[in-house]
């Protein structure tokens, strides 16, 4: 025998959130072979802990920053899914990059983080995230932060974007961003500027001076009129910035 | 009312990248939502929504038919575990059980319910009863270290979290109509 019923049946509930250790779980799945009383219980729960798996559900999309799956995601999967399916749909030619482009933990609704703060030290490496980015934001000597309206501009679909190496340079709404998703830390004791050239110019104006947190994620804002821009760049610079580059560009993009 | 996932999973056995782009817009949210729950981390949430929608156009086979949204909800919380696995590998508590993903869930009561819904509901318990459960279930951890951390007796623990998994299926029921 695999046990008394009793003494199992006591166990159903938490077997069917998924909570028993590995060894008792064994002994529970052979006991539902044979107990139609254990396996009752244990159906009415199975379907109320998938309920409880949809309470975590993200939202539809970016507004107030919450929990969203990227459509970049969908794009990496989708292509991935076309190129080996019957009927050989052509994927859309315009379809945003599929390397991987993480739309980090700005990401979190109020409402959502106010779930996540309940778990205490579970979700400690959400908030910390956030933080970072935060500080990875004000490290960018700029005042703005990584708002909804960024988040909204980043995801926009309709979004030109310039693929440059680490990431991607992206004109939405006729702003323009750096949104990178896997760069390099800069050489020690530096750090990454960026530089905008006006059309008609042939100088490039400093920009703001920022750093990629850990995962290689920046995000910086650089123009709100990109109609004006005939390119930007960013080159490695003293902490500080320069008035000019004095180094060759690690990202040079024309916008015209 | 959209495609059955049954159907769905149908065609994508047949290779149709539409039926599982159909399946990823209606249930990605669930997907990612938990695995960032689980997680913490968008970074790691996108992989596993990656895992997991892979996994279901390459081994489509797996599903046994049933509740879609509940075998789905269970491949993503093993990947998830799985991630958290790897993260505790120098040695910490004990993981708990991986959920059957070969097996079929039949009742499919709430499989179309809505999450503010299940929201509702999960505020309606006990506190006592709900943190238990969604220690269990987000956090990945075995109801022994669910005693252990909150100083509850083991019996304890495993009645809260049965009386709070059947008060939360009667206020569930309420809320489906039809
Ligand atoms: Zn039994």
């Amino acid at each position: 025998m695999n046990g008394s019923h009793a003494e199992i049946f006591d166990d159903v509930a938490v077997y069917a959130l998924g909570t028993l250790p590995e060894a008792e779980a064994i002994r529970m799945r052979e006991h539902l072979e044979t107990c139609e009383e254990c396996r009752d219980e244990y159906e009415a729960l199975a379907a109320t802990v998938t309920a409880v798996a949809r309470s975590a559900e993200s939202c539809t999309d970016a507004t107030n920053g919450a929990v969203y799956a990227s459509p970049l995601l969908k794009a990496r999967i989708m292509r991935e899914v076309r190129a080996q399916s019957a009927t050989k749909t052509a994927p859309a030619t315009s379809a945003p990059k599929v390397r991987s482009l993480v739309w980090p933990a700005y990401a979190i609704s109020a409402a959502c983080l106010v779930i996540a703060l309940g778990f205490g030290a579970v979700n400690l490496s959400l908030t910390n995230r956030l933080h970072h980015l935060e500080a990875t934001q004000q490290e960018a000597a700029t005042t703005r932060t990584v708002d909804d309206a960024t988040v909204a501009d980043l995801l926009n679909e309709r979004a030109k974007r310039y693929i440059v190496p680490g990431g991607e340079v992206v004109r939405s709404n006729n702003h323009v961003y750096i949104a990178m998703d896997d760069m390099p830390q800069p050489p020690a004791g530096k750090v990454y500027q960026a530089w905008t050239q006006p059309k008609g110019s042939k100088v490039m104006v400093p920009g703001a001076t920022f750093v990629p947190d850990r995962h290689g994620v920046a995000i910086l804002p650089i123009s709100s009129n990109a109609s004006l821009l005939h390119a930007i760049a960013v080159s490695i610079e003293p902490p500080g910035g320069s008035k000019a580059p004095t180094t060759s560009p690690v990202v040079l993009e024309l916008l015209e | 009312m959209t495609q059955d996932a049954g159907q769905l999973m149908e065609r994508v056995r047949a290779r149709d990248a539409d039926a599982f782009e159909a399946l990823y817009d209606a249930h990605h949210r669930v997907v990612y939502g938990l695995a960032a729950r689980m997680l913490g981390d968008a970074l790691a949430a996108e992989d596993v929504t990656q895992a997991v929608f892979l996994k279901i156009w390459t081994a489509p086979e797996l599903f046994h038919g049933g509740n879609f949204a509940a075998w789905i909800v269970r491949l993503t919380r093993n990947r998830s575990l799985d991630v958290l696995r790897v993260r505790k590998s120098h040695g910490e508590a004990e993981l708990p059980e991986t959920l059957p993903e070969e097996e079929a869930v039949e009742d499919t009561a709430f499989a179309n319910i809505d999450a503010d819904n299940v929201r509702k509901a999960l505020a309606t318990l006990p506190p006592e009863q709900r943190e238990p459960i969604e220690l269990g279930f987000f956090g990945g951890i075995t109801h022994d270290e669910i005693a252990r951390r909150s100083g509850i007796p083991l019996g304890t623990v495993k009645t809260r979290i049965r009386m709070g998994l059947k008060k939360l299926r009667s206020a569930l029921g309420t809320m489906v109509t039809v």
